[in-house]
């Protein structure tokens, strides 16, 4: 009796609905709850930008005020993407600049933005709040002078990860001191130069400031001058963290430090001196979450550090914690809900640190709330991998990362397959795995039998054949997005399988085994996929059909073939220009 | 005819026997303009026939001058292979701040650096990715420097990754960003220094130097 309802209850209802998800199972129901959800939704996620056009997205949701897009495939980030790919924002500022006046919120991921958008942005939505680039490129910081002048009513900016072009140091200028709205700023991207001043006067000016990540070129020495403006921040990342030693430049950091009595979150640590940091040991106890990964420091000091920190939830370092570092982490904290431990120089053939699989066995039997994990390091074992597995079924997002290709369980020589099966057989809520070190088909099998909720996978110098491929398409029932590099991968899995491609958002395969042909068949028989070919040796109708293609992305889209590509990418369609 | 030497040999595949020496690497690539979609109209592609097709496992297509290039592939060390793209799967400021560290640019651990046998440059087997502009043209690239060992095959190599002939290229000066954030012209500092400073890269034409 969905009818009998006035569109104002069902619409008030329906703002109680928090995620995308449940708005879209919403509208499924009939069609003038379609009708009456699509008109109120303000908020939309887009995982692909080339699965939906901006048009397609504005006819449908009038009133949005907040815009999420994702452009380029993860792999990107690994530099296996390359140059020029596509993942223009532009379309989508113009056509939004012209039908979301109201527009408030923009965030984007590893998507090429000019600064023509930028200033596209900071003019057309007049109460413009939120701005997030996370791991995007193509603008420089005269875009961000755009966004500082004009947006009155800025609340947040983020700029990720992205790189950004340094064209001079002065944009921060360019925020008015009227503004006072700023919540957070992150530019921890930026560098090498930053006016200290502007800085400072921004600060001081942001009443409300409770995120700020400073770049790299902030001196440690001018940390105190800042922090006393921003004594309410929740979460900090420092400049450069490393001065020449002298007390007083360590008391007066320690009493700014000591003078935040809300922060709960610290980054940054670049270029650390370790004498200065006891200067933090006062907020330790607070902190919930601490990112060490590009600080260079060593026990005893950085054991020292995170003994402090009784009540760290999250937690980013390197490499050099050590196995031991992590037994004390394992005793010390127990809120620890996510650890991530990058390799401090992966590059060199004998490892520099001892971390080993000892590490993180320690960790998630010490524990209780441990639920995502990303981990280099150079050697694992089966019989580890069953026990983390066992200590740890809450396991969400398991990301591990045996730095050698193809490396065996070191001490029995066997491939890990009996390790990660045990993870996705015992884990039943996991939804993200990345694999890696030697692994037969078997694996595979283990993850289409047990991995229900999976939901990303990432595959690297696996398998033996096209089963493998098969085990995971045809068994992984929540599967969105698998990237696959380097299997010995083909047709028969993909073409048996392609329908599970139309649930999915997207496949990578880069030096797998697909041929052209199967490319071609892909995308003729299931037209509401883009079936990219990206080769930059030249055009692919050149060679044989049964030569593999060097990378392949696959996506389902509502959009049709783009128009956007280089001219190393091929999308086989029977629309497409090409 | 240039003669194309694949410095980096991918790993994967090997179970179906990709064999790169029965290619004839001068009959694919010749010519290859990479920012076209067709190639050069005199250019045919010469591959073995459907039944035995050899492929050649993909790279961003390098230049090497005969004379610079003393080895084919950078050392391994215990099986460790240092030449695969993208891998570990670390981001790129991260392997920047890897390269850094391992300089003794920051932190006080001591490293091995590892040598090639061939080069005084070494590869050292470490990646260095930097974006590459070239005057006029909208779409950049990026390139691993540290698989060049002078300025003289860099040049070289760039001016064809965005398709201009030699004589066409000698219109363009390499210039460089450092990081202090200062534009130079490419040349003036030994290979290794520059290597260690250059942020990005950019070809402009001779009027503006």
């Amino acid at each position: 009796m969905a009818h009998s309802f006035p569109e104002q209850v069902l619409k008030h209802l329906f703002s109680f609905l928090a995620s995308d998800k449940e708005r879209n199972s919403v509208s499924l129901v009939c069609k003038s709850w379609y009708e009456i959800e699509r008109r109120c939704r303000k908020s939309v996620f887009i995982g692909n930008c080339y699965s939906v056009s901006p048009e397609i997205m504005i006819k449908r949701f009038p009133e949005v005020r907040s815009v999420t897009l994702k452009g380029k495939p993860h792999f990107a980030d690994f530099n296996l993407v390359p140059e020029g790919w596509g993942a223009y924002v532009e379309p989508w500022i113009i056509a939004m600049s012209r039908s979301y006046p109201l527009l408030e919120e923009i965030r984007l991921k590893r998507m090429v933005v000019s600064d023509e958008s930028l200033e596209l942005i900071s003019t057309s939505f007049d109460n413009f709040k939120v701005l997030v680039l996370l791991s995007c490129e193509g603008f420089t910081t005269d875009g961000l002078a755009a966004i500082a002048a004009n947006c009155r009513n800025l609340r947040e900016l983020d700029l990720g990860e992205s790189e950004v072009e340094d064209l001079s140091s002065d944009w921060l200028s360019h925020f008015p001191d009227s503004c006072t709205s700023l919540v957070s700023l992150n530019i921890s991207c930026l560098g090498p130069e930053i006016s200290f001043s502007d800085l400072e006067r921004l600060i001081a000016h942001s009443p409300n400031l409770k995120t700020l990540r400073l770049s790299q070129a902030v001196p440690l020495e001018k940390l105190p001058d800042l922090l006393c403006h921003a004594s309410q921040l929740v979460e900090f990342g420092t400049g450069a963290y490393s001065s020449e030693v002298r007390s007083d430049i360590f008391s007066n950091l320690e009493e700014a430090f000591s003078g935040c009595k809300r922060l709960e979150g610290l980054s940054g640590f670049w270029d650390v001196e370790a004498a200065y940091l006891p200067a933090i040991y006062p907020v330790c106890s607070r902190l919930t979450s601490l990112n060490l990964s590009y600080a260079t420091i060593q026990s005893p000091d950085l054991d020292k550090l995170i003994s402090q920190c009784h009540n760290l939830q999250r937690l980013w370092v390197l490499d050099y914690i050590e196995d031991t570092g992590l037994q004390a982490l394992a005793a010390s904290c127990k809120n620890l809900e996510e650890l991530r431990v990058f390799p401090s120089d992966p590059f060199l053939p004998e490892p520099n640190v001892i971390l080993t699989e000892q590490g993180l066995v320690a960790v998630s039997e010490g524990c209780p709330k441990l639920q995502t994990v990303l981990y280099f390091c150079r050697q694992m074992t089966n019989a580890a991998l069953v026990t983390i597995a066992r200590n740890r079924p809450n396991m969400i997002r398991f990301r591990l990362c045996v730095i050698e290709p193809r490396a065996p369980d070191y001490l029995t020589l066997e491939p890990l397959d009996a390790g990660f099966g045990a993870i996705v057989e015992q884990c039943k809520e996991l939804r993200r795995l990345s694999l890696s070190g030697l692994l037969t088909d078997r694996v595979f099998e283990y993850i289409g039998t047990h991995a229900k909720k999976l939901e990303m996978l990432s595959i690297a110098f696996a398998g033996d054949s096209d089963m493998g491929l098969h085990h995971v398409l045809s068994g992984c029932e929540s599967l969105r997005k698998l990237e696959i590099r380097d299997c010995p991968f083909g047709d028969e899995a993909l073409l048996a399988n392609a329908a599970k491609l139309e649930t999915m958002r997207s496949l990578w395969m880069s030096s797998c085994s697909v041929s052209f042909g199967a490319c071609k068949l892909l995308a003729q028989k299931l037209p509401k996929l883009n079936v990219e070919v990206i080769d930059e040796m030249g055009p692919p109708d050149m060679r044989p059909e049964s030569s593999p293609v060097d990378k392949l992305y696959i996506y389902r889209t509502v959009a049709g073939p783009r128009f956007d590509m280089p001219g190393f990418v091929w999308t086989l369609n029977e629309d497409a220009k090409h | 005819m240039m003669e194309l030497q694949l410095g980096l040999a991918l790993c994967g595949n090997s179970t179906k026997g990709y064999n790169l020496d029965e290619f004839t690497i001068e009959s694919l690539c010749g010519n290859f303009n990479l920012n076209t979609k067709k190639p050069s109209s005199s250019e045919t592609l010469d591959f073995q026939d459907e039944n035995n097709v050899q492929v050649l496992q993909t790279l961003p297509l390098l230049v090497w001058d005969k004379a610079d290039d003393d080895h084919s592939e950078p050392q391994r060390k215990d099986g460790y292979e240092a030449g695969v793209v993208g891998w570990p799967p670390v981001n790129s400021l991260r392997k920047i701040l890897c390269h850094q560290s391992s300089r003794g640019g920051g932190g006080a651990v001591n490293y091995v650096m590892v040598e090639n046998g061939g080069g005084s440059s070494g590869r050292g087997s470490l990646y260095k990715y930097v974006k590459v502009k070239m005057e006029g043209v909208g779409i950049a690239r990026k390139i691993d420097l540290s698989l060049f060992q002078s300025y003289g095959t860099l040049t070289d190599t760039l001016i064809s990754m965005f398709g201009k002939s030699k004589e066409n290229g000698d219109a363009y000066k390499l210039t460089y960003q450092d990081k202090e954030g200062d534009w130079l012209l490419a040349g003036d500092v030994p290979w290794r220094t520059f290597v260690g400073s250059v942020q990005r890269l950019k070809l402009v034409t001779d009027e503006d130097y």
